[in-house]
């Protein structure tokens, strides 16, 4: 299956003008659906790492194309966002499928060894920051360029997923407090953007210098650029560390002060929390969708089935941001 | 229970060790990750076993005093809420709110930051 894979990456990057024997693959453990594979491109001169980033064909109901994330990284790389080159793109009818292939980004992505390992530790204090400016610079880009993305107003959002969570017949108190709650919120104040939808720990590369790379567009809609602000403060993405509202790493001051240095639009603290609330009820949701994939046997998955206890913890952290002064 | 013991409780925790002491150290990265979320899961059942009727009922005590109703369940719990029946500024509600996800996370995840947060 290997020699299958390698053959068809070599006659893709030839087709881009890249010569090369396709060695070292290796998988790696990417998103829920993605297939991610890390490999080397050598010719006489030179060896190149780089990522086969693939669709299963079983994406979520929320997910776009693969290889329209690929589009989206083209572009927002020209105003200066960090993503990774786009070596090469396929569509799901070519011999890869639907997928893409790019350059490979030294450092880290699991949130743990992030927030742990001694590497990191200089990164970590200026990583909100970084943070703040990066997706600023991906909030500021030109949405004419994106008409082939869903758009996602806040209140659209809300009734889909609550239409979903009420597909699956598994009612929640705090499911429905929260829907109530989220309706009479003002939504309305915003400059529609490209949204990322699943900016966290995880989807970024760190180093022991700070952030290198947004990566996993599969999210990715037009819509309100504080669902991408309240998202990666949600306590879903903290990992542990409830005290440092940003990621489990940092300070909301800080990074609302990287992103109100390059955004066109300028938030406050007070305009992130309803969008936490959001986030929070967003993501209980995915948890459902992704235990129901399993319960409804169409994959059949131990880390799906334990999804479906990971909704408790977006009911507490509800509960927490409505009732207790959570942050 | 006519089933004599290891209670169902004491043969997850037997599984458990097994995975953890003589399987875990055997397995390449992704599967050691696979092998980490099922030991979680089978933690949620051995607390589902051991504590889970004494949470839920704690839970429909306390629903008993918030809702008048005869169907003391989530679902009703869940429709009343729904259906605009209940006053959502109500300190009761909220804190029958808070015990259901406090008690719900206790078995689910109780290294949860959130519930750690809130127990101290």
């Amino acid at each position: 299956m290997q020699e299958e894979l390698a053959s068809s990456l070599s006659k893709k990057l030839l087709e881009v003008g890249i010569e090369g024997k396709v060695s070292n693959l290796e998988p790696l453990t990417g998103g829920a659906s993605k297939e991610i594979w890390k490999f080397e491109v050598s010719n006489a001169k030179q060896s190149i790492k780089m990522i086969l980033r693939r669709g299963s064909g079983i994406e979520g109901p929320l997910a776009i194309k693969t290889a329209d994330e690929a589009r989206i990284q083209k572009e927002v790389i020209k105003v200066g966002a960090p993503v990774p080159i786009i070596l090469a793109v396929s569509k799901s009818e070519e011999e890869l499928g639907d997928s893409y292939i790019m350059h490979f980004v030294e450092g880290e992505t699991i949130a743990r060894k992030i927030l742990r390992d001694e590497e990191y530790k200089k990164a970590l204090p200026v990583l909100a920051y970084q943070c703040g400016e990066a997706i600023a610079k991906v909030h500021n880009v030109d949405i004419d360029n994106f008409s082939f993305l869903p758009n996602k107003p806040a209140e659209d959002q809300l009734e889909d997923l609550y239409a979903t969570y009420q597909s699956f017949d598994q009612p929640s108190p705090v499911f429905e407090y929260a829907y109530l709650w989220l309706k009479e919120q003002d939504f309305s104040n915003f400059q529609e953007s490209l949204v990322h939808g699943d900016f966290r720990l995880g989807n970024i590369i760190v180093n022991g210098e700070g952030l290198q790379s947004i990566i996993d567009w599969e999210l990715a809609h037009i819509g309100n650029p504080l669902q991408d602000l309240g998202w990666v403060c949600g306590n879903s993405w903290r990992f542990g560390n409830n005290d440092k509202v940003v990621g489990g790493f940092g300070e909301l001051e800080d990074l609302l002060e990287g992103y109100n240095s390059i955004s066109k639009f300028q938030v406050n603290k007070e305009m992130v929390k309803c969008w936490q609330v959001f986030g929070t009820f967003r993501w209980g949701v995915i948890c459902l969708i992704q235990a129901y994939a399993h319960l409804n046997g169409t994959i059949n998955s131990i880390e799906k089935a334990a999804i479906g206890r990971r909704v408790s913890e977006t009911e507490i952290d509800i509960v927490d941001l409505l009732f207790l002064g959570g942050e | 229970m006519i089933f004599d013991r290891p209670t169902s409780s004491e043969l997850i925790k037997a599984v458990m060790d097994f995975l953890d002491t003589k399987i875990k150290d055997e397995l390449p990265p992704h599967l050691a990750f696979k092998l980490r979320i099922t030991n979680n899961v089978l933690g949620m059942v051995q607390r589902e076993i051991d504590q889970g009727e004494q949470l839920s009922e704690e839970v429909i005590k306390v629903m008993s005093d918030v809702i008048k109703s005869d169907d003391l369940t989530t679902k009703e719990l869940s429709n009343l809420i729904k259906n605009g029946d209940l006053d959502l500024s109500d300190e009761g509600l909220k804190n029958l709110l808070i015990l259901l996800s406090k008690n719900k996370i206790a078995v689910d995840n109780p290294n949860y930051s959130t519930y750690k947060k809130l127990i101290k």
